[in-house]
Parts: structure tokens; C-alpha cells; sequence
């Protein structure tokens, strides 16, 4: 029987240190959203605004795997300001969010006997609906705190420069290298955009 | 225990942006032989700051790694815990404000506070000096405001479209700003290229745009004028038997702890910022110092400087288009001078361009759910109209109690206390916080008002002390100071402390800029006793 992402994590539990666990389990969620991006694909076409075009919400879900794949645990944060407190990253978020994507699928196979790839667009943004209940939704979180897959993903989507110009309509590219003088003038508009 | 002992003309004790001026300086201008002394490892090579600051981008990871010494979780607000080659200066926004010429006489000019010993024409000299060691970019204020006795090396940062826009609003509200003198490259400068906007200047300058100390150590170290010592601790001052020198100091290597190093030098330079510098002092103390090194006057660790700031976010009808460069801002030093018989309230302005109160959100003003097209398009419709960050520096006159003291309770690795800090508001200053902070909170609705905008949240009074500094305060009188002018202690002869620790007051802008011109006149006065290089090589 070939072995399940949930039965490699539990023969992991059973033999090897927690530290090596995690750093494994974090590796095998990796490679299972890799390996198998549809559901978050899926998903990522419920969430995004569909002024990315098909592709465009493909290379955003692509940035939001590799960004979790390569998230490191117990990583120094920037230092605080005016403390000496010193604080590092969390455990990995990517082995919850690899299970809400599986609970997403079981959701979608109890109601309507589909993955969730194979779901209408209706259908898929109901099942994601009813997953955010009692999730907190006042603020949009930092990626790493978001408390459910769908959460990230957005959170991922609207941290990036491309969001800030698709939102302003305008080439501003925050926090990439620009030509210095030409923040004197008003940036120009994105006409790769508004020509979709 | 044997001590390995080294000798040296010039011993300094910290490898921050303080310690750079004086290095570089006297590298320059004398033949001496100079020896740096930095607890911390040396810095991220220029190479790898592209990928660090990509980490930091992506996940907010420190970019700076191994930037400080384990154990060092102190009582009170330290600035920071980075000690590494290069030292704060590594992540600082490079912001660089002069002082104003007020800032040096408050106390016979307005009755507050304590004046320091020297004038701003006095200094006026060594902040040109470390503007264009640094490579500042500046645009000149109105003159009498913001007097210079020759143009800033670097044509200033443009303003981006939005803070243009902004220049005007405040225009309207008879407020004159101008572009805030940074030591970043508007022009490639000293083999450093041209600034492009990665805006991530605090923590991390990808490119080597931002000024750093390293790139002076870099320097230094090519042409073998210094030799900088990594990851070695200075733990003592020792002076000679009549208490008049420090003869030697005592320094573990913290990859050989059992071996003490004993280092001897004609001079030693102390400078270690507004922490490390008064820590090192006290720890000091011995028979002929018995409260510390420098420490006759009871002052070394006292008085403490810094500043506090009011904050608020305006409202405004303008369309703005942040992430322009959003570490860039204006700046104006109108309210740093006092009116005419009005209270004393003295405080600087600053506006930037600001994405606050227009992030993208989950919910719409009922409180649903939104996704797929519904976010992008409530996010639009909320940034038809832009924000404003607002600021304004204001005075805290120092208290003696403010005070680096030694934390019995908290020791190092080698068993050393560590350094326990507290800030507290001179009585007079005291007395002045409330009018002041009221004050300022009325500027910005008149700001607001004049731009036809609103403030979108209460303005915030930020408690923590910014731009600390302080605790070997300079003075002409050895019983009120531990430093004189120059930055020579009163109590020894060949012991100065540079920088930091020696101001008087805090000013209401950022100290950096100050801190290395008093380090460079404090280098110029080290000079009478070194080796003179000759002029060729001076230059």
C-alpha cells in the first residue's frame, strides 16, 4: 500500500525526535503541495480576484508554495525596537494549512462526492465560506499567522508589490529596484492590466 | 594566568558609526598605529545582503545574522541588541538632521535644560566632515532655520510624486518642509551606487546605497591603516597608579575565554554608543576609581538623552500611490525655534507617504465575508483617497535619573553585571509634557483641517525614549560632567569617550549625524598627541 502523507507523518511521530519531526514534517507538506497543487490551485481561483487571469492566479498560488516551502523554523526575527528581547519564527504553518487543504476536499466529497478541484466556482467558494466560520476576519493577518489556508494565500497575494499596483492600477513596484529619479513623477499606469 | 599582552598606539573599544569617524580620521591624519576592538562578529558581507534582505522581505528574519552576544537581555529599553562590526549603524534608516543651533544653548536661550559647551558654528565644520565621509543627501532648509557653512556633498533625495503633494498640503497649513538629509546615495559616491528604492533602508540597503560603517572598515582594513580585532570583549579599563592614565585593557576573546589579552595603548577611545560605553566605565571600578573609570563626578551613566514622538495618521483627499519610497520624508525644523515670549515647545515634523488605514481587507463595512473580485475591489474603492504618516520629534530635558547603572541580578558569561537602564522626564520637563504634546495634537488638526482631511485615529504618544544617548555627558565643569568638550574624560588624561554618550540633551531629531561630527572633533583633538601624517598623505 503506498504510503499516505498522513501515514508518513505518523511513522515519524513513532520513531524519531520531535525537532526531526518537524523538520521532516515540514518537508513532507512541502513536497505534498508541490507534488499536488491542485487543491491549493483550486482554491487559489476561489480567493484571488479574477483580474489575474487564469495564469496570473496560478503564478500567485506557485509564490505562495514556494514561500511556505521555504519557511524555516526558530529563524532570528529583526531585532525589536528598544528591546532586548530577541524573537524567532514559529513552527512551520505549512503541515496545518496541507490539512485544511485535505479537510477542504473531505468537505467537498461529503457534500457534493467531488474533490474540491472538480467543484463549480459556487460550490468551492461555499466550502471555503463555511471552513472561515469562527475564524477571526477583522484584519487581513501576516501570512505566517494566518489560521487557515485560504487566509494565507490571500494574505500572501495582498502582502505583494503586484497587488499594491493591480490595486492602484499603476506601476509603483514596492520594494523592488527602481530608477531613483523617476519617484519624482506619477507612476505610470499598468497597461498590461487594463489591456486584460 | 598569562596575559597575551598588545600593543598599540590607539586602542578603540567599539566598531560602531562613532567608531568609524574617529578611525577614519585619525587614520588620515596621523601615522598612528590604531587597533579596533568589536565584541561582536563581523558583519553580512555586501554579497549576501541581497538574499538576507529577500529572508527579511518574505519572512521579516533578521538580515544582520549573528549580530549579537547571547546572554545580553538587559533591564529596561535597550535600543538594541545588535553589536557586531559596524555596529547599530548596520540597520539604521540613515536619516541625518543637523541639530539646531538652539539645540546647544537651550538653557541660556529659553531657561531649560543645560547647555552644552560648545556652539552648532563650533560643530558646524565635523557635520560637513561626516556628511561627506558618509555621503549625505540633503536639500538645503531656509537658512536661518537650517544654517550650513557650505552645501550638502549630495544633491538631495527627490521627492517621490506623493510626498510632493504632500509638501504642498503642509504648504497650506504654513508649514515649509523640504527633503530629509539622508546618507543615502542620490549620485554613485565612493564606489557605492546610486540609491534605488529597494526601501528597506532600515533594516537592510541591498546595494550599499545606504551608508554603513563597514564600508569605512572595509576601507581601512584594504590599506592595512588599522587592524580590527572580531569577537573580543573589553572588560576593563586599568589605570596606572596615580589614577592619571589608563595604562592597559583587559579583553577576552570569547572563542578563548581562559586567555585574558591585555592590550596597551597610548590613548584609548571608548566607543561603544550610549550602552556600552558608561557599562564599560563602571565595570572599571578599582582602587583609584572606586566608582568606576571617569566616574570622579559621579555622572558616568546619568543623564541619559533621547526624545519622545507624537504620531497620527491624517486623512486626505489626494491620491496617493504609496510604496513610492516610503523610508523617504519630509521634514521641517519651524517649530524647533521658540516664538517670541510664547512656552517653551519645541518639536520637529515629519510627514511620509503611508498605506495606514488602506490595507486591503477580509470583511466589508457589514462585517461579510469578502473574496475573489470583492477584496481588489473594495481595496480600490478605499484608495481613491490616500493617508499621511505624521510625526513630530518633541524635547525631553534629561533627568539625572536617567541612568545606566550595573544589574547585580544579570551577569554576562564572564560574570559581569550587566547594564540596567531607566529613562525619567526632568522635573521641568515634566511640567512641560502635557502643554507640549496638546500642542502638537492641535497641529495636526489645524494640518488636517487645512487639507480638507480628518485624523483617521487619535494621535499616540510613543513613551519609549528614541535615539537614546547620553551618560558621559561633556561639560567644562569636572563636578557636572565626564567629559570636556573635546570628549577627553576630566578624570584621565588619555581616555576619551566619543560619540553617543557625551551629549548633553537629545535634541528633537534624529542624533546620528551629531553623534559622529562630536566624534570627529573629538578625533581632531586625539590628533595633537599622534604622529602627524604628512599632507600628501592626509588628503
Amino acid at each position: 500500500m503506498p504510503l499516505t502523507r498522513r501515514g508518513f507523518l505518523a511513522s515519524l511521530a513513532a520513531t524519531v525526535p520531535l525537532a526531526v519531526i518537524v523538520r521532516r514534517a515540514h518537508a513532507a507538506a512541502a513536497e505534498y503541495v508541490q507534488g499536488d497543487p491542485a487543491t491549493l490551485d483550486a482554491l487559489a481561483l476561489t480567493v484571488l480576484p479574477s483580474q489575474l487571469g487564469r495564469a496570473g492566479i496560478a503564478r500567485e498560488a506557485a509564490a505562495f508554495r514556494d514561500w511556505a516551502a521555504k519557511y524555516k523554523e526558530s529563524a532570528e526575527l529583526v531585532h525589536g525596537y528598544g528591546t532586548s528581547r530577541l524573537r524567532s519564527t514559529g513552527p512551520t504553518p505549512l503541515t496545518r494549512w496541507t490539512a485544511q487543504l485535505d479537510q477542504l476536499d473531505a468537505d467537498a466529497q461529503r457534500l457534493r462526492q467531488r474533490r474540491f478541484r472538480d467543484l463549480s466556482a459556487g460550490d468551492r467558494e461555499q466550502i471555503v465560506r463555511d471552513a472561515l466560520k469562527g475564524e477571526r476576519l477583522d484584519r487581513m493577518p501576516a501570512v505566517v499567522d494566518a489560521s487557515h489556508v485560504a487566509l494565507a494565500l490571500l494574505a500572501h497575494f495582498y502582502d505583494s508589490p503586484g497587488a499594491a499596483d493591480l490595486c492602484y492600477e499603476a506601476q509603483i513596484g514596492r520594494q523592488t529596484c527602481r530608477p531613483l529619479a523617476a519617484q519624482a513623477n506619477k507612476p505610470r499606469p499598468m497597461l498590461k492590466v487594463l489591456e486584460k | 594566568m598569562t596575559r597575551r599582552a598588545v600593543e598599540t598606539d590607539v586602542c578603540i573599544v567599539g566598531s560602531g558609526i562613532s567608531a568609524a569617524m574617529v578611525a577614519e580620521r585619525l587614520a588620515r591624519t596621523t601615522t598612528a598605529k590604531i587597533l579596533v576592538i568589536e565584541a561582536g562578529d563581523d558583519t553580512v558581507p555586501l554579497a549576501q545582503r541581497a538574499a538576507a534582505r529577500e529572508r527579511f522581505v518574505r519572512y521579516n528574519e533578521n538580515p544582520w545574522g549573528r549580530d549579537h552576544l547571547e546572554g545580553y537581555e538587559v533591564e529596561g529599553p535597550l535600543q538594541s541588541r545588535s553589536m557586531q562590526v559596524g555596529g547599530l549603524a548596520m540597520h539604521w534608516g540613515a536619516v541625518t538632521p543637523r541639530f539646531s543651533p538652539e539645540d546647544f544653548k537651550q538653557h541660556s536661550l529659553y531657561g531649560v535644560g543645560t547647555d552644552w559647551p560648545i556652539s552648532y558654528e563650533d560643530l558646524d565644520p565635523f557635520y560637513q566632515e561626516a556628511e561627506e565621509l558618509m555621503g549625505v543627501a540633503g536639500e538645503q532648509g531656509p537658512e536661518d532655520l537650517d544654517p550650513r557653512g557650505k552645501p550638502f556633498p549630495l544633491p538631495a533625495i527627490p521627492l517621490t510624486y506623493n510626498l510632493d503633494l504632500l509638501k504642498k498640503w503642509a504648504s497650506s497649513a504654513g508649514i515649509a518642509m523640504w527633503s530629509q538629509p539622508s546618507a543615502k546615495n542620490s549620485i554613485p559616491y565612493r564606489g557605492r551606487p546610486q540609491c534605488c528604492r529597494n526601501d528597506t533602508c532600515s533594516p537592510i540597503c541591498p546595494i550599499g546605497a545606504k551608508y554603513s560603517p563597514d564600508f569605512t572598515w572595509s576601507a581601512l582594513r584594504k590599506t592595512n591603516r588599522i587592524t580590527l580585532t572580531t569577537r573580543t570583549l573589553v572588560r576593563k579599563l586599568v589605570l596606572s597608579p596615580d589614577g592619571k592614565t589608563v595604562t592597559h585593557a583587559i579583553a577576552t576573546n570569547r572563542d578563548r575565554p581562559d586567555e585574558p589579552v591585555e592590550l596597551r595603548a597610548k590613548l584609548f577611545v571608548v566607543a561603544a554608543g550610549y550602552t556600552w560605553s558608561s557599562h564599560l566605565l563602571l565595570l572599571s571600578a578599582q582602587d583609584k576609581a572606586p566608582n568606576g573609570v571617569g566616574n570622579s563626578s559621579g555622572l558616568v551613566g546619568k543623564y541619559l538623552a533621547g526624545h519622545r514622538n507624537v504620531q497620527t495618521i491624517v486623512e486626505l483627499p489626494l491620491r496617493l500611490y504609496p510604496g513610492m519610497n516610503e523610508q523617504h520624508s519630509l521634514v521641517t525644523k519651524q517649530f524647533m525655534r521658540l516664538k517670541g515670549g510664547s512656552e517653551y515647545t519645541r518639536h520637529d515634523l515629519r510627514i511620509w507617504e503611508s498605506s495606514n488605514g488602506r490595507a486591503p481587507r477580509l470583511t466589508d463595512d457589514s462585517g461579510a465575508l469578502m473574496l475573489g473580485d470583492a477584496i481588489l475591489d473594495d481595496w480600490r474603492r478605499r484608495t481613491k483617497t490616500g493617508t499621511a504618516r505624521v510625526r513630530a520629534y518633541y524635547d525631553v530635558i534629561p533627568d539625572r535619573g536617567s541612568e545606566l547603572t550595573l544589574d547585580v541580578a544579570r551577569k554576562n558569561e564572564f560574570g559581569d553585571p550587566l547594564p540596567k537602564l531607566s529613562f525619567r522626564d526632568a522635573p521641568e520637563s515634566v511640567s512641560m509634557r502635557a502643554r507640549t504634546e496638546e500642542s502638537i495634537r492641535t497641529l495636526f488638526a489645524d494640518m488636517a483641517r487645512a487639507g480638507d482631511g480628518r485624523l483617521l485615529r487619535a494621535p499616540t504618544v510613543d513613551n519609549f525614549q528614541d535615539h537614546p544617548s547620553g551618560g558621559c555627558r561633556m561639560g567644562s565643569d569636572a563636578s557636572s560632567s565626564v567629559v570636556d568638550s573635546w570628549g577627553r574624560t576630566h578624570d584621565h588624561e588619555n581616555l576619551f569617550v566619543v560619540g553617543a554618550p557625551t551629549c548633553v540633551s537629545g535634541s528633537c531629531a534624529n542624533a546620528t549625524l551629531t553623534f559622529c561630527a562630536l566624534a570627529l572633533r573629538s578625533a581632531r583633538e586625539m590628533e595633537r598627541g599622534l604622529p602627524q601624517a604628512s599632507a600628501k598623505s592626509s588628503e
